[in-house]
C-alpha cells in the first residue's frame, strides 16, 4: 500500500488537477486530511498505524510544497522535466480587491467656509485691524470699530455671547460708569473676541482692563 | 434475465434484510416481478418482514431434494409481484452448505425468470457469502456510519478481493502465491489482497491482466444504513473513494438511509414501513434507492456462474 501512495505525484495524491489554484490546494488537502486522519471514520481499520502515518506525511508534504508559489514552481519543472505533466499555463493573477474607501483620498468638493474661518480671513486680509490691535490703548471705541470692519452686526455677537446688547454698546461707547464689575466685564470682553476671532484674545482682554482702569481714575 | 442484487455488509444488525424487504417492495409496487432470496442461512428472517410468518416451502426443501426446481420453492407474499424464497424451517447445519450445493443454487437461482431477484446474505465474510455476493456484479453493501461496521465492511471487500483471486488459482499455485508475497512484502501481506495482486501481476502478468478485467467489471454499491441527523453524509462517498483509491474497485455511493426509530416499531408489529410510516425521511430515501435499481445505468447486470 505504501509504494501505492509514493507513487503518485503530489497533485494526484490530493487528487486537484496541475493547474489548480491556491483555495483548491487547500480544499483537497482538508478533504484528504478528512478520509485519513487517525480519527477518522471513513478510513477505519483500512490502514496500518504505519500506512496511516506514512500516507499522512506524505500528505502533508505534497500540501506544503504545493501551497508556496517557490516550492510549487520547483516541483513543477521537476515534473515537466520528468515529462509527467504539461506545461502548466501561468494563470493570470486573480483580482486583488480594491479597497472602496481610501484614506488618503482628497475630497474635490469645495469645502464650505465656516463663519468663523471667514471671519480670520477677513481679519488676516485687513490691515487696519491689525493696526487698531497694535495700539498702546485698547477701548471700546477701537473694538467697535474692528466689528464695523468686519461687518458683524451687535444683535449677531450678543445673540452667540448671550451678552445682553446694552452691556456691549456700553462697552464699545467706554461709558465707564456704566460698565459692570471687573469681574463680569472681562468675561464679557473674552467672549466678545472670541466671537469676532480676535486672538491673543487673554492679552487684548488685560490691555482693554487696564485701558478702563486708567479711565476710571481719570473719571 | 433477471437482475440479481445480492446485499450484505459485514456486519450482523446492519440492516440488510430490512434493506432487502423495503427495496423489494418498491420494485414489486412499481410492478417488477421481484423475489427475494433469504440467504442468511441458518439465521434467515426475511419471511418475518414481509408478513410470510409460516412459509410453506422453503431453500431448505430444494436442498433436501424434496422439490427439484428452486423456482418451486417460491411462497407467494401478501404483495402483489413480490414473492420469496424462505431460508425458515431449514435444517440447523444448513449454515455450512458444502460447495457443490452452493453451486447447484447459484446455478439455479441464475435460471429463475424475475424482473429483479435481491438475495439477502448474513453477516461473516464466510466463502458461502462471499460466493454468494458475487453472483452478479452489482452486490449491494449495506453499512451503518460506525466504526464497527466500517471496519467489517473493508473486511467484506478485502475477503471478496481475496476470494476472486483464489478463484483463478488451485491450491498448491495459490500458497506459492502467498509465499512470494510475503516474500515481497513482509507479514501484513496475507490480509491486504491488493499486496496479493501486485505479486500477482509480477510473477503472471496474464492472470493479473485476466483479472484485473475481471475486478473491473464488478460494479458495487454502498448504501449508508441508519444516518442520523448528526452522522457526517459525506461519508459513504468518502467510503467508496478510499475503496476505489486503494483496492481499485468500482463502488458506487447509491445513498444514505436515515435512521428513524419507527422501523423498530414497524418490525415488532410486522408490517411494512413503507406502508405503515410512508411520510418518513427513511421511506423517502428506501424509495430513492429502489428508483435507481430500476433504472440501473447501461448494462451492468451480468450473471456469473450461468
Amino acid at each position: 500500500m505504501e509504494n501505492y501512495f509514493s507513487k503518485l505525484n503530489y497533485y494526484q495524491m490530493l487528487d486537484i488537477k496541475p493547474e489548480a489554484a491556491f483555495f483548491e490546494i487547500r480544499h483537497a488537502y482538508n478533504a484528504a486530511l478528512q478520509i485519513y486522519q487517525a480519527e477518522s471514520l471513513v478510513s477505519y481499520s483500512f490502514f496500518s498505524r504505519e500506512e496511516r502515518r506514512e500516507i499522512l506525511a506524505l500528505l502533508e508534504k505534497a500540501y506544503l510544497t504545493l501551497i508556496d508559489e517557490k516550492s510549487r514552481q520547483v516541483y513543477d519543472n521537476e515534473l515537466i522535466g520528468l515529462g509527467v505533466i504539461a506545461e502548466v499555463k501561468k494563470k493570470s493573477i486573480p483580482k486583488s480587491p480594491i479597497n472602496i474607501f481610501d484614506i488618503n483620498r482628497r475630497s474635490n468638493a469645495v469645502v464650505a467656509k465656516t463663519p468663523a474661518a471667514e471671519l480670520r480671513a477677513k481679519i488676516s486680509e485687513n490691515p487696519d485691524i491689525g493696526d487698531i490691535l497694535a495700539r498702546n490703548e485698547i477701548t471700546g471705541g477701537a473694538f467697535k470699530e474692528i466689528r464695523n470692519k468686519l461687518a458683524v452686526e451687535l444683535e449677531k455677537i450678543a445673540q452667540e455671547t448671550k451678552v445682553r446688547v446694552d452691556y456691549l454698546r456700553n462697552i464699545e461707547e467706554d461709558n465707564v460708569s456704566q460698565l459692570p464689575a471687573d469681574v463680569f466685564l472681562k468675561g464679557f470682553i473674552k467672549s466678545y473676541l472670541k466671537c469676532l476671532c480676535l486672538e491673543p484674545a487673554d492679552e487684548l482682554c488685560a490691555r482693554y482692563m487696564l485701558t478702563v482702569a486708567a479711565n476710571r481714575k481719570k473719571a | 434475465m433477471a437482475q440479481i442484487w445480492p446485499i450484505g455488509g459485514g456486519k450482523g444488525g446492519s440492516g440488510k434484510s430490512f434493506l432487502a424487504s423495503a427495496l423489494g417492495r418498491v420494485l414489486a409496487s412499481h410492478g417488477k416481478k421481484t423475489l427475494l432470496i433469504d440467504l442468511d442461512l441458518g439465521a434467515a428472517n426475511l419471511h418475518t418482514m414481509i408478513e410470510v410468518p409460516y412459509p410453506e416451502k422453503g431453500f431448505s426443501d430444494f436442498l433436501r431434494k424434496k422439490i427439484s426446481s428452486l423456482q418451486d420453492a417460491v411462497v407467494r407474499t401478501p404483495m402483489e409481484n413480490l414473492f420469496l424464497i424462505s431460508g425458515a424451517n431449514d435444517n440447523l447445519d444448513v449454515a455450512n452448505l458444502p460447495y457443490e450445493q452452493k453451486l447447484k443454487t447459484m446455478r439455479a437461482i441464475s435460471r429463475l425468470d424475475y424482473d429483479c431477484i435481491l438475495i439477502d446474505l448474513g453477516a461473516g465474510t464466510s466463502f458461502n457469502t462471499l460466493d454468494f455476493f458475487m453472483i452478479s456484479q452489482n452486490g449491494i453493501f449495506v453499512a451503518t456510519p460506525e466504526p464497527t461496521s466500517i471496519e467489517n465492511i473493508y473486511r467484506l471487500v478485502r475477503a471478496i478481493y481475496f476470494r476472486r483471486i483464489r478463484h483463478y488459482y488451485n491450491a498448491a499455485e495459490f500458497k506459492n502465491l502467498e509465499e512470494q508475497s510475503l516474500l515481497a512484502f513482509g507479514s501484513g501481506a496475507s490480509s491486504k489482497p491488493e499486496l496479493l495482486m501486485q505479486t500477482v501481476k509480477k510473477i503472471h502478468p496474464q492472470k493479473g491482466f485476466d483479472l484485473e478485467r475481471d475486478l473491473d467489471s464488478f460494479k458495487f454499491n454502498l448504501v449508508l444504513n441508519q444516518v442520523r441527523k448528526q452522522d457526517n453524509a459525506e461519508i459513504g462517498r468518502q467510503i467508496c473513494r478510499v475503496i476505489e483509491r486503494h483496492l481499485g474497485f468500482h463502488i458506487l455511493f447509491a445513498g444514505n438511509v436515515s435512521y428513524d426509530d419507527h422501523v423498530h416499531d414497524a418490525i415488532c408489529q410486522r408490517v411494512s414501513f413503507l406502508d405503515r410510516y410512508p411520510y418518513t425521511r427513511t421511506a423517502n430515501d428506501l424509495r430513492e434507492l429502489g428508483k435507481q435499481m430500476m433504472y440501473p445505468a447501461g448494462e451492468q447486470l451480468q450473471i456469473l456462474y450461468s
